[in-house]
């Protein structure tokens, strides 16, 4: 086993594999318009929290 | 926002030969982390590299990060001058990649597995190259995604 095989088997013991079984319950369309879905939150959160910063101001 | 599956589509009906690689490949395969970008490697023909320009031209491809009112013109000329281009476009980011670690269209496609979605069909590397790929590429920022696609990986035995 060379060094970067020790690490990523670190980082395998702090991985949530409910959200990968999740992911795998889905098909593949579904899995990317779940990353199309995200992206659309992250921005209006985003927007959200800018216009509550800018309210604070 | 990056439209994966219009951007798949314009790239599919312009007939480009492509694989899809990086975290749109993983979520194909069952990663569950986001992604905002979509990275394709194409095949550096020149009568790809006109396909490319088909697909891409109307959604105002432009250089990411760069400053506006570059002169950039995307065109199979640009594409056959550079190699690797990270894009912005109508429909979102995407990067279109002539080699990555793995090495080039030519030896990536015969490791991608061809799937059907959104009504069209698209090569996306196979779980076992993705993972070798992003070893090659030894990169900190992938490691906790290896992890997934292992333990993915071990999950499909």
């Amino acid at each position: 086993m060379n060094s970067l095989d020790e690490i990523i088997a670190v980082y395998m013991r702090d991985v949530d594999v409910t959200l990968i079984d999740a992911s795998l319950r889905r098909t593949v369309e579904e899995r990317l318009r779940a990353l199309e879905e995200f992206e659309e939150f992250r921005e209006e959160l985003r927007a959200a929290t800018e216009k509550q910063r800018d309210a604070l101001r | 926002m990056t439209r994966f599956a219009d951007l798949l589509k314009a790239l599919a009906h312009a007939g480009v030969d492509f694989v899809v690689v990086g975290g749109v490949a993983a979520a194909a395969h069952g990663s569950p982390r986001a992604t905002l970008d979509i990275d394709v490697v194409y095949s550096r023909a020149d009568s790809n590299l006109d396909c490319l320009v088909t697909a891409l031209a109307l959604l105002r491809p432009y250089l990411r990060g760069a400053p506006p009112g570059l002169p950039f013109r995307f065109d199979a000329p640009t594409l056959k001058a550079g190699l690797n281009f990270t894009l912005t476009t109508d429909l979102g980011w995407i990067d279109l990649l002539g080699e990555i670690a793995g090495g080039t269209y030519t030896d990536l496609a015969p490791h991608s597995i061809q799937i059907e979605l959104f009504g069209i069909v698209c090569k996306v590397l196979d779980l076992e190259t993705l993972i070798r790929t992003k070893r090659a590429a030894g990169r900190p920022k992938d490691l906790e995604g290896i992890a997934e696609l292992e333990i993915i990986k071990a999950r499909q035995r």
